[in-house]
């Protein structure tokens, strides 16, 4: 079972509204990828889990440099001063991105809550799921730079209702 | 006017504080959690307090509920910036005694025009 198309539409919107907003970094659409991409690429993940009408997590991936930028472009800072700020910073849009996407399906559907984000950051590393998840990887281009932002959900996809 | 900036995210916490600068607010105290606004405005005085809602030990709901409750601060303007947008989200801040709301993200003129809504401009 796939993810809905409006349901990605609500996760890519979310993050261009993230990084138009608040990282002042226009984001390229690219094509989204549907099944267990690579992640061994990535340096950095921070992920935001949610859990209530649905279930699953949002994870922004992107490579050390690109995270810094994303820092420093936040802070109004360098991006080679940045340095300790990198992970509260990446970690603070995986929770944007993740509750703009909640907001979107909110009015349409029950809210779910979000939880607090966390932030990997290394190299030759894979995130496993089990092998009965969705997920869908949503890439992007970012001023030159790769980064994409994957949503897992878990379980089927819920009987249509109204919001609260 | 002083603010006082209470988040978890220091990253956040540094945006409101440059956006308050670009706006000619220079006087900004800060703290992690509700727990440590309590202790902030227990020793100093503000005009503004903006807080996070989902925040560790003490969230920004049971932050704004502790300062209603306190003669010394339960005028005190207050502005929640979080991503919690839902409709029911807006009533439980507005029950909880919040000034005014902004959903993150946000754009600098959006904090200026909350700002002045909150203060009854």
């Amino acid at each position: 079972m796939t993810i809905p198309q409006e349901i990605l539409t609500n996760l890519v919107t979310a993050a261009e509204e993230v990084f138009e907003t608040m990282v002042f970094k226009p984001l390229v659409r690219l094509p989204p990828v549907e099944s267990e991409a690579s992640q061994r690429e990535s340096g950095v993940v921070a992920s935001v889990a949610f859990a209530g009408h649905r279930r699953g997590i949002v994870s922004i991936h992107s490579s050390l440099e690109a995270a810094r930028d994303i820092a420093g472009a936040m802070l109004g800072m360098p991006s080679e001063s940045v340095n300790g700020e990198m992970p509260d910073a990446i970690g603070e849009v995986a929770n944007m991105v993740a509750g703009t996407f909640r907001n979107k399906l909110a009015a349409v559907e029950p809210a779910s809550n979000i939880a607090v984000p966390t932030v990997t950051v290394g190299s030759d590393f894979t995130t496993k799921y089990s092998p009965t998840v969705r997920r869908a990887r949503c890439p992007f281009a970012m001023e030159g730079q790769s980064i994409s932002v994957e949503l897992i959900l878990i379980g089927d996809e819920p009987a249509p209702s109204r919001p609260h | 006017m002083r603010f006082l900036i209470v988040d978890d995210s220091s990253t956040m916490r540094r945006i409101i504080i440059n956006t308050l600068n670009k706006l000619g607010h220079s006087e900004c105290l800060e703290a992690a959690n509700g727990r440590e606004g309590v202790d902030r405005l227990a020793s100093s005085l503000v005009d503004m307090v903006i807080t996070d809602w989902n925040m560790p030990e003490m969230s920004g709901i049971e932050f704004i509920r502790a300062l209603r409750a306190n003669d010394a601060t339960k005028k005190l303007p207050v502005l929640m910036v979080t991503t919690n947008a839902a409709e029911d989200d807006i009533k439980e801040a507005l029950r909880a005694g919040v000034n005014n709301y902004v959903v993150k993200p946000f754009t600098p003129d959006t904090i200026k025009e909350k700002i002045a809504a909150a203060l009854g401009a």
